[in-house]
């Protein structure tokens, strides 16, 4: 077991410590200027030395993200069952679904600024609108292929259409939802950034990355990229956290005894 | 109670009737419709003329009447084997302590107590199949329907299996319709024996098995048992005579 | 316009038809200098008018230049761009300059663009922007930014001018959008640009009556430069003839362009007929930043001590660079005609 949490963090750390000296090299060996790129002693230390004003900023884009995340969530796993429930609607909406996805992220910023002004608004749509698509996909997979025979059998038990869904279909979809959820985790915190960019009341993490740039200070331009993509990764990983305590069976060949369970 | 029914494209017209707690085989030739005769019965099918009647009421086209079980165990990965067996109620009316309690104690009653908290992927194929005959036990449905339970099991497991089989049923007093295409296996579990022609379905003969009961490994060489199968197996490969 | 990043029509196509043209004149007797100039935003408008006009009737070609205008992927770059070398002359707003000479960047102003601050707040028309009531007509509304370092530093004097803090107004900046969209959409209540970008705009949105204007100097900001032309100081050392010749091919288009502005608009037109601007706003915006490229002693191009003094002093205020240098690290006047 401690071999493995060693193998399974300690790998990602080193190659992580690793990128880190040779960007140190890189910026050494060729003399590049500090207001080209930083050094990365640098740029970690404009985001530690500023935490206290960069702290609200990360709690905002993770509130994007979180409430983004959830909506995004919600409407792909409706979406999803419902067009795995009803093949007309399926036909009818899985192009518009993929059209959506068409559709750059960046064109689609600048027309929600202006429908739903600089507020939290349109930070969350764009999340959402990211997050949605490979839920949907992965759910109405997922519920399309569950064993027959099991549904069957259900219903010879006699149960009602509904506790077949949520007792059978739905855990058997459960690894592909929560690839579908994984995925859309990598790229919320992405969409949250370009909404922050594309119009912000007062202040957020990609306007203080921007501001940062205009102003030469390039250690807090490379420090914010940091910060942004551990607030990714962090989010991805909690998603894995909560498959890991979803799907016990997966894992162990027996259950965890819970008091509440007698 | 009784059955009758008519036809499907499966199946061609078919009358049964069969008695409380007795313990009926049908054997037959692959795609003769026996399955889809249990699918009939169960209420997953609609046959295209006649009735489905069990204890008296008419229980065409609808389910929740019956137990029923597949060569496939379907054990659903994701709980525990007490919750296996509690899966007729959780998908119902939902479980309630008692059905827990009873779960334990069939389990610890057929030798699978210590097991209840593993999940399925931890059994091996035998015992699984054992937990799908309990959870199939624990809905209290009087008429069980076996679809060539122990047809994936080595045979080795699967003779043990057909003798704890005929101690649940002694035990139990429900009654059984079991389809199988092995021989040796519809003699030594039934009263009577029912042998299907290919398709469509019919039955070509309903055979009295007057074999003694209790059956053991000795019965297998019997001379009845013989003879038995010798009529089957030359029904099976002839057509009726 | 010119304070954002947007990008403004098919830039790749005018990029190709204006370097084109601008390579045109080269036939001449005397050697060839190539000269890569980088413009401060991402396409080309009519700021870019007098390089079009020297380009155009033939000042670079007879000062023995052969000048290629880029043009950076976004409004910070092109400091960085004459630092690695991508580009020899570059046109910045002053205040990057102070930022970029903070930051330890070799670059050196050696010409003004133009001479006066002209940039503002701006309101829907009927909007009262007078100093008496200024507080209240401010507080707690929407401010546009471009997130720039020039509204970042004459915001603040507005600010001040109302009697308020950053706190009690709701700064909006979007690096990527339009002003006067989100002025005309009632997304923000005021917006903030320099008059010559500020007024063709508003011309062209088909809106009547005129913009409410409070300009920064009025609000105290310095009536210093907003753009200049820079090198590196080692191009300078190195090409200091080309930078000289570079300078007064520009002046001659530029006073031809001030005395001919119509003409010198239809030039740009000519230049750069996908620039994503029309006629009419070029014409309009060009012939508001005539009477800001000179200064009261009608001089182009001069620089002042006191000029970069003060912005610097300004930037320092609000935290943009930790110390004022000497003026002589900002600039040099040493190689205009």
């Amino acid at each position: 077991m401690r071999r493995k949490v060693l193998r399974n963090v300690g790998v990602p750390v080193l190659s992580l410590v690793l990128l880190l000296f040779i960007w140190q090299a890189v910026i050494v060996v060729f003399h590049v200027q500090p207001y080209i790129a930083p050094r990365p002693m640098a740029a970690i230390r404009s985001v530690t030395g500023n935490w206290s004003a960069l702290w609200p900023l990360v709690l905002g884009t993770i509130r994007e993200t979180v409430y983004g995340f959830a909506s995004g969530a919600l409407l792909g796993l409706v979406l999803g069952s419902v067009m795995a429930k009803v093949p007309v609607l399926q036909r009818l909406v899985y192009p518009v679904l993929v059209l959506s996805q068409a559709v750059p992220t960046i064109a689609l910023a600048a027309p929600l600024v202006l429908i739903l002004g600089f507020g939290i608004g349109p930070k969350i749509v764009i999340v959402a609108w990211i997050v949605f698509f490979p839920v949907a996909v992965n759910v109405l997979d997922g519920l399309s292929h569950v064993d027959q025979d099991l549904v069957n059998l259900a219903r010879v038990y006699g149960a009602p259409r509904w506790r077949t869904f949520l007792y059978v279909e739905v855990p058997a979809s459960a690894t592909p939802i929560f690839t579908g959820l994984k995925i859309g985790a990598t790229y919320a915190v992405g969409g949250a950034i370009i909404g922050e960019l594309f119009g912000s009341e007062g202040a957020s993490l990609a306007i203080y990355q921007e501001h940062a740039n205009t102003n030469f200070n390039t250690a807090a331009v490379y420090g914010t990229t940091m910060l942004m993509t551990a607030i990714g990764i962090s989010w991805f990983l909690l998603v894995i956290g909560v498959e890991t305590l979803a799907t016990p069976w997966q894992r162990r060949s027996v259950a965890r005894r819970y008091r509440w369970r007698r | 109670m009784g059955k009758t029914f008519g036809e499907t494209a499966a199946l061609a017209p078919v009358t049964l009737d069969v008695a409380d707690g007795s313990f009926v085989a049908i054997v037959g030739p692959s795609g003769c419709g026996k399955s889809t005769l249990f699918n009939v019965i169960a209420g997953l099918l609609e046959p295209d003329e006649g009735e489905v009647r069990v204890g008296g009421h008419d229980v065409t086209g609808t389910t929740g009447h019956v137990g029923y079980m597949l060569q496939k165990d379907l054990l659903v990965p994701w709980r525990t084997v007490e919750d296996n067996i509690t899966m007729a109620a959780r998908l119902t009316r939902g479980v309630t302590p008692e059905d827990r309690a009873e779960a334990r104690r069939v389990a610890s009653g057929y030798g699978l107590g210590e097991f209840l908290r593993h999940y399925p992927s931890a059994l091996s194929g035998g015992m699984r199949q054992r937990v799908a005959l309990m959870r199939t036990l624990v809905t209290h449905q009087p008429l069980l329907l076996l679809d060539e339970p122990f047809g994936a099991l080595d045979a080795q497991t699967r003779l043990e299996m057909q003798q704890w089989l005929l101690q649940v049923w002694r035990e139990t007093g429900r009654t059984v319709l079991f389809i199988t295409h092995d021989v040796d296996e519809s003699i030594f579990l039934s009263d009577r024996i029912l042998v299907m022609s290919p398709r469509p379905g019919r039955v070509v003969a309903d055979l009295d098995n007057p074999l003694p009961r209790p059956r053991d490994l000795g019965t297998l060489i019997e001379p009845e048992f013989v003879t038995l199968k010798a009529q089957i197996m030359r029904l099976l490969h002839e057509g009726p005579s | 316009m010119k304070l954002s990043r947007v990008r403004v029509g098919a830039v790749a196509g005018s990029l190709i038809l204006g370097t084109l043209a601008l390579s045109g004149g080269g036939a001449s007797a005397k050697a060839i200098t190539q000269v890569t100039f980088a413009y401060d935003f991402p396409g080309p408008d009519f700021e870019l008018v007098p390089l079009v006009v020297a380009q155009h009737r033939g000042y670079f070609a007879r000062a023995g230049l052969h000048v290629k205008i880029v043009f950076p992927p976004n409004t910070s770059t092109t400091t960085q761009m004459l630092s690695v070398g991508t580009a020899d002359i570059g046109m910045l707003t002053t205040s990057d300059m102070v930022i970029a000479v903070g930051a330890g960047a070799p670059v050196l102003s050696v010409a003004n663009y133009s001479m006066h601050n002209n940039w503002g707040l701006f309101a829907l028309p009927g909007t009262s922007l007078s100093a008496s009531t200024l507080k209240s007509t401010l507080k707690g509304k929407r401010i546009f930014s471009y997130g720039d370092t020039w509204t970042e530093s004459m915001l603040p004097f507005i600010l001040r001018y109302a009697g308020l803090t950053t706190s009690q107004v709701k700064i909006v900046t979007d690096p990527t959008g339009y002003d006067l969209t989100f002025l005309l959409s009632h997304r923000v209540d005021f917006s903030t640009n320099t008059n010559n970008y500020e007024l063709p705009g508003w011309a062209g949105s088909g809106k009547s009556g005129h913009l409410s204007e409070l300009l920064g100097t009025k609000a105290g900001a310095p009536d210093v430069p907003i753009w200049t032309y820079a090198v590196t100081r080692a191009y300078a050392n190195a090409h200091g003839a080309t930078v000289k010749a570079f300078l007064s091919a520009v002046k001659k288009a530029t006073v031809w362009a001030a005395a001919n502005p119509a003409a010198a608009a239809g030039e740009f037109d000519m230049t750069y007929p996908k620039s994503g601007y029309s006629d009419a706003y070029n014409k309009l915006g060009w012939s508001l930043t005539v009477p800001i490229l000179t200064n009261s002693s009608g001089q182009y191009f001069t620089q002042t001590s006191a000029q970069w003094t003060s912005l610097a002093r300004a930037l320092k205020g609000i935290k943009l660079i930790t110390k004022v240098a000497a003026p002589s690290t900002y600039y040099t006047n040493k190689y205009q005609p």
